[in-house]
């Protein structure tokens, strides 16, 4: 008789948040359409191909090597586009200024000679922003314009040398080419799918606006419940604390789990997130997702007074998994003590789970798993602490 | 030790008080209320402690000191099945506004573990019985401040409660509907219910069977509402209109009367011990002196009146350290 008791508080909580949420059009349409929007902008809105760096190049009227503005352009790194190339460093630095060229490469004026009588040569970078990827950026693109100058000064010192010495030298059937760069890398990825920003943040932005939805959901239903004044009811009627926080838990988790549904259909279906592991392991992963951010939506939800409080702590808990939760920067970069606080997130453990299953197949951090169900069982015990408090006699 | 009463107790509360920091909102109370067929009214104005009372009886609240039980359990302990016992109406409207008047309904029910067949059948009942069943459809937060009482009251009564605490029922409710609500109120008494009704309405002790008058946490009297008017009044008042003025000093030493009064030449008010056996000597009294009675009836003082007397008295008692007489309210029931 009391488990059938149990199970109709059960059935009535759940019933209720679910008619609730129905019943309230705007949140239902934010609710359904929302994570969809936004994750549908960002698959069609974000390529990952970051824009050509824009380079002026000042060529003295003196410069030696057989280098015109098209070969200029032609040998520029990869990410680096020539827009003009002049003759003097101060209208070169007027394109900077005006924005019109990103950085400016000031070529040496003779750097074969230099080359050929043993003296180095110095090409000037220089660029205008306060931008530290940019600036990183602008660093690393120097080094390879001095790879690729480089390159080309022992080509052509080799041709000429070639030419000089006539076929009795050893070195004259050697390509100038070979001899300036004598090895190439080629890469090959051995990953079971080829890298694509889609599939990489697609799996990571659904479990982030998963993880929010439960949270901030159950967070406010639960804060409401002390608000309207049906804590006392509940303080007086024949339930208990673990019925009332199972039921939220209940509620809120099927309300997620059928959204959880739509974001993987969409994301399979709709961006062509590859989708290697079986859909059972995959739907286990968001389950755990979704218990454990519901269990955190709970205790936020029982520590705060007020709806305002319970948005503000679930706004934090958004920051602190955008930037600690691995999406922006990777944990390995983080200190030690924060990245244990990181291990706290649920979103943490889920990203790098998505990310492995649907990409690779093969899972291999199982231990993400146990600690989504642990964060899953600790928020739920701490729910259940403090609603017990509250359900006592003050 | 207190003598056993006659009676099976649904409510025993001894010497309590709750203090909140250095304020003390319920100071000292002790009164009883019998099993069945009772209603008690604890009247008096916002902030007089009628809701920290309620509180403590439903086990929300802990005395600071003194003894509470409910239904024979100390209220911060009740056990599952006490709790199905009783039925409660907050002070302020705690329902869902999203969901309909049957859904709420059916909602409270579920949290007092009735399985769907009785429950169908019960929501539908106290629905009819509060005369909501026409808009059992319509959503909560869609009904009017009255509407949305009965819908609290409906609640309250979904489990069939024996023991009904009900914290203002008939506040923001329009007379006519107030009257309503007592008289369902009353059939309830007569079904053999216990009734707890905390009223600002100083008019609506008329409907108690017994009165507990609070003011500053303290029970300023406690008895049935005509013993109440008795205590305010000093007795029955009667009023006596004469054809032609005389000494009202006559009436003086006439038995059964406690004090004369005297309105205008032609008017007398005199409080008699017993209005019944009074009236007669009095009139006797007059008609000795050759004065002429046009009229003689008993007035019953307001209860507007017999509060004011009452909380005067208590403040004066209070200065002097006297105490008003707290009767059972059981014998009255």
């Amino acid at each position: 008789m009391t488990f059938l008791k149990v199970l109709t508080h059960l059935i009535a909580f759940v019933g209720k948040e679910l008619v609730e949420v129905r019943r309230r059009p705007g949140a239902l349409l934010s609710l359904i359409f929302g994570p969809f929007v936004i994750m549908l902008v960002f698959g069609l809105g974000y390529s990952g191909v970051r824009p050509a760096l824009t380079a002026a190049i000042v060529i003295p009227p003196q410069w030696d090597l057989q280098v015109d503005v098209t070969k200029a352009s032609e040998l520029a790194p990869a990410g680096i586009s020539v827009v003009g190339v002049v003759s003097t460093v101060e209208e070169g630095r007027a394109l900077l200024q005006s924005k019109a060229a990103d950085m400016l490469v000031v070529a040496p004026p003779n750097p074969v000679q230099a080359f050929k009588s043993g003296q180095p040569s110095i090409i000037t970078l220089e660029y205008d922003t306060v931008d530290p990827v940019k600036s990183s950026y602008a660093a690393l693109a120097g080094d390879q314009i001095a790879a690729v100058v480089n390159r080309e000064v022992i080509r052509q010192a080799v041709e000429q040398g070639q030419h000089v010495a006539g076929a009795t030298s050893d070195l004259s059937s050697i390509p100038a080419d070979v001899v300036a760069a004598p090895t190439r890398a080629q890469t090959q990825n051995l990953a079971p799918t080829q890298p694509r920003t889609i599939n990489y943040f697609g799996p990571a932005v659904a479990a982030l606006i998963l993880q929010h939805m439960a949270l901030t959901l159950v967070a406010l239903a639960l804060v409401r419940e002390r608000t309207s004044g049906q804590i006392e009811r509940y303080r007086i009627s024949p339930v208990s604390a673990f019925e009332v926080i199972l039921g939220k838990l209940l509620a809120y988790g099927l309300i997620v789990a059928v959204l959880a549904a739509g974001t993987l259909a969409l994301l399979v279906n709709g961006l062509g997130v590859p989708m290697l592991a079986s859909l059972a392991s995959v739907a286990g992963v968001l389950a755990l997702l979704i218990l454990a951010s519901t269990s955190i939506g709970l205790l936020i939800g029982a520590l705060s007074g007020s709806e305002s409080q319970a948005v503000q702590l679930s706004l934090l808990a958004l920051l602190a998994s955008v930037f600690f939760g691995g999406l922006i920067v990777p944990i390995e970069q983080l200190s030690q003590p924060v990245a244990t606080l990181a291990l706290l997130i649920p979103v943490t453990h889920a990203v790098h789970l998505l990310q492995e299953l649907m990409l690779t197949g093969a899972p291999q951090a199982l231990g993400s798993v146990f600690a989504l169900a642990a964060i899953a069982v600790s928020g739920f015990a701490g729910a259940w602490f403090l609603m017990r408090r509250s359900l006592a006699p003050a | 030790m207190d003598a056993p009463l006659p009676y099976p107790v649904a409510i025993d509360v001894q010497h309590v008080s709750r203090r909140f920091g250095n304020f003390t909102a319920v100071d000292d109370i002790s009164f009883q209320l019998p099993f069945s067929g009772t209603i008690l009214g604890i009247i008096g104005p916002s902030g007089s402690g009628k809701t920290t009372t309620v509180r403590m009886l439903t086990g929300a609240l802990r005395p600071s000191d003194g003894r509470i039980m409910v239904l024979g359990e100390d209220p911060s302990r009740f056990r599952r099945s006490t709790r199905e016992r009783i039925g409660y109406l907050p002070q302020a409207f705690s329902l869902y506004p999203e969901l309909t008047v049957r859904e709420n309904v059916d909602f409270v029910a579920s949290l007092f573990g009735m399985l769907w067949r009785r429950r169908r059948r019960r929501v539908d009942e106290v629905l009819e019985l509060v005369d909501l069943a026409q808009v059992r459809n319509r959503r909560a937060g869609r009904l009017s401040g009255g509407m949305q009482r009965r819908l609290e009251l409906a609640c309250a009564l979904v489990n069939d409660p024996s023991l009904l605490v009900l914290d203002e029922p008939t506040a923001g409710i329009d007379p006519l509907l107030r009257v309503r609500i007592w008289d369902e109120l009353r059939r309830l008494r007569d079904d053999g219910r216990t009734l707890l009704v905390t009223t600002q309405v100083v008019a609506e002790a008329e409907r108690c069977d017994a009165v507990m008058l609070v003011a500053d946490g303290r029970v300023i009297a406690l008895a049935p509402p005509n013993d109440l008017r008795r205590t305010a009044s000093g007795g029955d008042v009667i009023e006596i209109e004469l054809a032609g003025p005389i000494d009202p000093r006559v009436l003086f030493n006439t038995p059964g009367v406690l004090h004369v009064n005297q309105a205008s030449p032609l008017s007398l008010r005199v409080t008699v011990d017993d209005a019944g056996t009074a009236s007669p000597a009095v009139v006797d009294a007059i008609g000795s002196v050759g004065g002429d009675v046009r009229s003689v009836r008993e007035t019953r003082p307001s209860f507007d009146e017999v509060f004011a007397v009452l909380v005067t008295h208590h403040v004066d008692s209070a200065r002097a350290g006297d105490t008003l007489a707290v009767r059972d309210p059981g014998a009255a029931a």
